[in-house]
């Protein structure tokens, strides 16, 4: 299983630049936890709590909405997620 | 019936195949409001102004200030201190006086909201905060009005078409409140996305194109990307959930 995790800009600092980071796991969550284990910086910019995502991550599975219960939808080998950051300025 | 003047003021988009004259009567005969003017507004008041639109209500009530000018582009530094609508109509008017522009100095608010957007075929959302573009996203559904999304975040945007009952809503995508900032922004950001939003009313108003329903269009200014993410209704969804058309 080899999934690809786009990261934000303003997460990149947690990534050590990185823009696209290789995780595994059958779920959206499950792969952000193998992410959170290479880059532990990544845990308090996504999660709010245990299982609880910040109210502006946004994430996408093969470039649609995973929205809502984003963390236990299923992903199958060759995945891909963006993590967006939701915008609301003018 | 467009004017001698008129023809030939938007001869070149009579031009354009998919407007053509039949096209530009419409846009004459078309009633858009904008709430906002500001990052967002500045280009899709512009460009709408500049297209033709026959009437265009502005709504904000802010005054223009000195840190406004790196990205309100209808705003000059001899504005600063004067309201954003009486600095907006003052540029729009010179820019084309065929087009009826209507400055609105209020607040948008669940009380007033329904009355603003009276008598509109197309809201532009060009809002620069949360809250506020939700109860322009309600007054949109409950009034079957289409809906123009733009936002941005440094040099970053997005831009989504909702035509109420049809496809996804803002409120769709929400998972909770976030945070108010202080938001960092280039003036090149809102530019696009704002010439975006002018572009998918003048779509939607001649019924051209493919709009953005359905689709999240992010622009990635420092990478030079746009990306599109689909996304759905929701069912759940406490804005438009329950609607069947």
């Amino acid at each position: 299983m080899s999934i690809k995790v786009h990261i934000h800009s303003t997460h990149r600092r947690y990534t050590d630049g990185q823009e696209v980071v290789t995780v595994e796991g059958k779920t959206v969550g499950e792969c952000l936890n193998h992410l959170i284990q290479q880059f532990p910086g990544m845990e308090k910019a996504l999660f709010a709590k245990k299982d609880k995502l910040h109210n502006v991550i946004e994430v996408y599975l093969n470039q649609a909405t995973a929205h809502p219960n984003e963390l236990s939808k299923p992903v199958k080998d060759g995945d891909v997620i963006h993590l967006i950051i939701m915008l609301a300025g003018g | 019936m467009l004017t001698p003047d008129e023809r030939e003021r938007y001869d070149r988009q009579i031009l354009i195949e998919e407007i053509g004259l039949e096209g530009q009567e419409k846009l004459k005969r078309s009633r858009v409001a904008i709430a906002g003017v500001g990052g967002l507004g500045s280009p899709a008041a512009y460009y709408l102004t500049a297209a033709g639109i026959g009437r265009i209500r502005l709504i904000d009530r802010d005054r223009v200030s000195l840190s406004n000018l790196n990205r309100q582009i209808l705003h000059w530094e001899e504005d600063i201190g004067k309201k954003k609508v009486d600095s907006a109509i003052t540029k729009l008017r010179n820019l084309n006086r065929m087009v009826e522009v209507e400055p609105i100095d209020e607040e948008i608010t669940e009380g007033n909201i329904h009355q603003l957007m009276d008598g509109v075929e197309a809201i532009v959302d060009a809002m620069d905060n949360l809250p506020t573009r939700f109860i322009l996203n309600r007054c949109a559904i409950e009034k079957r009005i289409p809906f123009f999304h733009g936002a941005v975040r440094s040099f970053e945007g997005r831009a989504m078409t909702i035509l109420p009952g049809k496809s996804a809503c803002l409120r769709c995508l929400y998972r909770g409140p976030i945070p108010e900032e202080k938001f960092p922004v280039i003036g090149v950001a809102p530019a696009i996305i704002g010439s975006i939003l002018a572009t998918e009313v003048v779509k939607y108003l001649l019924g051209i194109g493919q709009l953005l329903t359905n689709r999240l269009l992010m622009y990635d200014g420092l990478e030079a990307i746009f990306t599109e993410f689909t996304v759905h209704r929701n069912p759940e969804c406490d804005h438009c959930g329950g609607i069947i058309l």
